[in-house]
């Protein structure tokens, strides 16, 4: 029931980062992650992207979605292995040039989608986009569309489950343990979800415009979000980090 | 402020509106129509109700009152709405809702925040409240509100009634002369709608005009000082609650329910008994009554016994209008058993425990409770879309546990409160024929019994379903629910969105399934349509039964309804009231009819 983007609250240095430097710290993982090509640097980051989540208490976060992306990487990792065919043959069609770049590619999966999902639910959605607004000068309504976007992400998801369950319910074979069946039935269930869907978004647009909209301003917001010194040393670390990715 | 007190802050003149283009409205859709020639005013400080089966154009009014209408919903307005001096044609909506502010129907989607505080922040920032005032702001309307207390909290971790309110303080926050509620009470239990209630009364008595559409007659009479009904359109009536519901008959007529004390005192006006306005509440029924019939001599203790005598001749004979509870057919199996259940949902503290349940063929039975209480776990242990934790759910001789769910739709038809999840085809007749064909029945005769009850209910076969009204709608989901003549009926708040008319279709056509031995099981909020329909209830608290047994006798067990915060029925309360200061021999009655006649007899007795 766990939403992966839920906010887990706490008082840590990373929650009172600036949201803007905690954007910095993911995409400086990110690429660092894209650099780097040793082992010791790639599992390096991704200890400290699980350091950093322990560190703000989001480590069952991490778990949850670690249990999502494992079988996604193994599945990468056997592409890979059955495409790059190098080096010396270990196991059935497994070579040693397969295993390292597969298990590389499977190691920047994780190392992506970690440090994002960390640093997402470790800002408040709409820090974050105040932030943006205020120190990116990003127009309020493209960080009003995306935060309203990942809001709209379990809205949306309770709301095919319950038309799954009422689906079910009518007899419709959705426990079925036939996955190419199940798709079928569930194509027609889109115009349910459509319809629902544009009458949320429209009266989503209607209530944000009654509440004023229209006249938000870069000064508008009440928190303000400055870049102090702990911004700016955790900006230099992003920094170094980049470097020794490159490097290492 | 007091130029304005004797000003009407909202006033509509001959406004008619219909959705959609002038030419799409001469095609021949007339019935496009939401609103016509609609004039009232509404004055500063008021608290009014708005009222209306179905499609009458309440929501429309909302609309129009809050500027949504015309800036963002299009058709063809004729009319003038002048709100707060201006004509909400020549201002923009934003500046409209400076004045007016609305709370949608759909709460989820007023929401911008994932925090309480950043919710009430957003409508201050934008409108640009000086920063030094904005604190002082929002702790004082999360008082009047009452929910302080919720300030840090994340809102998707908050109950119905809480996030409500959340609702109405952030628009409060922005300081509106004027709060238009659309349906606030609609997913909530009586005990939340209430709280949503006092709420609203407070926000009035701190000056601000309060206008609410809401099915619920009984807390509309209750707190408005002015009721609006609108019907097909059109505004029929327009006066204090007393002068409204003292036209019982025509409310009837157009689809609206009355308060059942309301619908005692007219029964007893039109037998000259009574005359003027109706009372609205138990206690003042109660006083009329007592001042029409004279209280039987007490005579110490005999007075208990006789009064446990009426109370069981009440039950032995059962109400002339609830069919007294059909005796089980001998050595009849019941067709739905639950012995000794429990189930908790991962990762939460949301559980049921210990749950025995046994429902006998043609039985009515009703499940009420808060919310939160554990109803809708219980249904869907039922229908199998969960399966107990330990124990046995048995459904029409099926163990859920051994069967996939969709073989136990083949017994068991589930009617939601959302006809919406439900449907999926293209046209009405396709849509109730659905069932039948995934019951392997073969495609011609399932539209040929699909016709059938199509042509029974008066729906438009080749209409497609979500062209229709939220009340077709869900008059659609309940056919497809009768044509697969299941042995087992589960309704989830079946009467929520519906009006006093359909409510009744739905109810009457249930009714009529258990006649011929059909099992009707409903969780309903609605105490009235519970007494009315169900002939034994089960009353729930913190996810375990904590009683069940016949209608009356859990409605007037005071103890019971006040453990679950259950309120019963106007008039079983009433004769509860009756029976203590006048008459033992007002216990056990249940319907309004029962009540009068009664009544009359002891006048003419003398």
């Amino acid at each position: 029931m766990v939403s992966v983007i839920d906010y887990v609250p706490g008082d840590t240095l990373l929650h009172r980062l600036n949201p803007v430097t905690k954007l910095a710290i993911a995409a400086a993982i990110i690429v660092a992650m894209f650099l780097a090509d040793t082992y010791p640097m790639l599992l390096g980051l991704l200890a400290l992207t699980f350091a950093l989540g322990a560190y703000a208490h989001a480590t069952p976060k991490l778990v949850s979605l670690l249990k999502l992306l494992v079988p996604l990487a193994v599945v990468m990792l056997l592409l890979q292995t059955a495409f790059v065919r190098g080096g010396e043959p270990v196991f059935a069609w497994m070579t040693t040039e397969g295993l390292v770049t597969g298990s590389k590619a499977c190691l920047r999966l994780l190392g992506v989608a970690l440090p994002l999902i960390l640093m997402l639910s470790v800002t408040k959605l709409n820090d974050l986009a105040n932030a943006c607004v205020e120190v990116l000068h990003i127009p309020y309504r493209y960080a009003f569309t995306f935060t309203t976007a990942l809001r709209f992400v379990p809205v949306f998801s309770q709301e095919m489950n319950t038309i799954m369950e009422a689906q079910t319910a009518r007899g419709v074979e959705y426990d079925t343990k036939n996955p190419v069946r199940k798709l079928r039935l569930m194509l027609p269930l889109c115009v349910p979800l459509l319809v629902s869907s544009v009458g949320k978004t429209d009266a989503t647009a209607l209530a944000a415009e009654q509440r004023g909209f229209y006249l938000r301003t870069r000064e508008s917001s009440f928190k303000r979000y400055p870049m102090l010194g702990r911004d700016a040393a955790a900006l230099a670390a992003c920094a170094a980090l980049v470097v020794a990715g490159a490097l290492l | 402020m007091t130029a304005q007190v004797d000003k009407p802050i909202i006033e509509m003149t001959h406004v008619t509106f219909s959705y959609g283009t002038p030419e799409e409205g001469d095609a021949g859709n007339n019935a496009g129509t939401a609103l016509r020639d609609v004039s009232l005013s509404i004055g500063a400080g008021e608290f009014v109700g708005v009222i209306g089966p179905s499609g009458a154009g309440k929501s429309t009014l909302a609309s129009v009152m809050s500027g949504a209408i015309p800036h963002h919903y299009h058709g063809t307005l004729y009319g003038a709405t002048v709100v707060d001096g201006h004509d909400t044609c020549d201002v923009t909506l934003t500046d409209i809702s400076q004045v007016v502010g609305s709370v949608l129907q759909d709460i989820d989607t007023q929401m911008v925040a994932s925090v309480v505080e950043d919710e009430m922040l957003f409508g201050l920032e934008n409108f640009g409240v000086p920063h030094d005032q904005i604190e002082a702001r929002i702790a004082r309307t999360l008082e009047t509100v009452g929910i302080s207390h919720l300030r840090g909290r994340e809102v998707a971790t908050l109950s119905g009634g809480e996030k409500q309110k959340v609702a109405i303080a952030a628009i409060l926050a922005m300081r509106p002369r004027v709060l238009v509620l659309d349906e606030p009470t609609a997913a909530l239990d009586p005990a939340s709608s209430t709280l949503v209630f006092d709420t609203l009364r407070t926000v009035r008595d701190e000056g601000v005009t309060v206008v609410v559409v809401e099915q619920k007659v009984a807390l509309l009479s209750e707190y408005c000082d002015r009721i609006l009904v609108m019907g097909a359109g059109s505004l029929v009536l327009d006066g204090t609650p007393r002068e409204v519901f003292s036209h019982g008959d025509e409310l009837r007529r157009i689809g609206v329910d009355s308060p059942r004390v309301a619908r005692v005192y007219n029964s007893l006006a039109r037998g000259g008994l009574v005359s003027g306005a109706p009372c609205l509440t138990v206690p003042e029924a109660t006083e009329v009554i007592s001042g029409l019939v004279q209280p039987a001599p007490k005579t110490s203790c005999h007075v208990i016994g006789a009064e446990e005598e009426a109370r069981e001749a009440g039950f032995r004979a059962g109400s002339k209008h609830v069919a007294a509870p059909r005796p089980h057919a001998q050595g009849a199996q019941p067709v739905v058993s639950l012995e000794d259940v429990s189930f908790a949902y991962p990762g939460s503290a949301a559980s049921v425990d210990h749950l025995d349940m046994r429902v006998y063929p043609g039985e009515v039975v009703g499940i009420v409770g808060q919310n939160g209480a554990g109803k809708t776990t219980l249904t869907k242990l039922l229908n199998g879309l969960l399966r107990p934790a330990s124990g046995t759910v048995r459904m029409a001789g099926l163990d859920t546990r051994e069967v996939p769910t969709s073989a136990i739709a083949a017994h068991c038809a589930t009617l939601f409160q959302n006809p919406d999840y439900q449907l999926c085809k293209d046209t009405v007749l396709e849509e109730v024929a659905f069932g039948l064909t995934l019951r392997g029945m073969d495609e011609g005769e399932a539209r040929a019994r699909a016709g059938a009850v199509i042509g029974h209910f008066g729906l438009p076969a080749d209409e497609a379903p979500f062209s229709l009204s939220r009340g077709q709608r869900q008059m659609v989901a309940l056919a497809s629910v009768v044509v697969t003549e299941p042995e087992v009926v589960l309704l989830d708040e079946p009467t929520s969105g519906l009006d006093y008319r359909e409510c009744m279709t739905v109810m009457d056509t249930v009714s009529k399934m258990a006649e011929r031995g059909c099992v009707v099981i409903m969780v309903c909020h609605d105490m009235e349509v519970v007494s009315d329909f169900a002939e034994r209830i089960v009353v729930m608290a913190g996810g375990r039964i904590l009683d069940r047994g016949g209608t009356l006798e859990m409605f007037s067990n005071a103890r019971l309804m006040r453990k679950a915060s259950v309120r019963a029925p106007q008039i079983i309360e009433l004769s509860e009231v009756l029976a203590r200061e006048l008459s033992p021999e007002f216990a056990g009655i249940s319907q309004v009819s029962g009540i009068v006649d009664l009544t009359e007899e002891m006048v003419r007795r003398g």
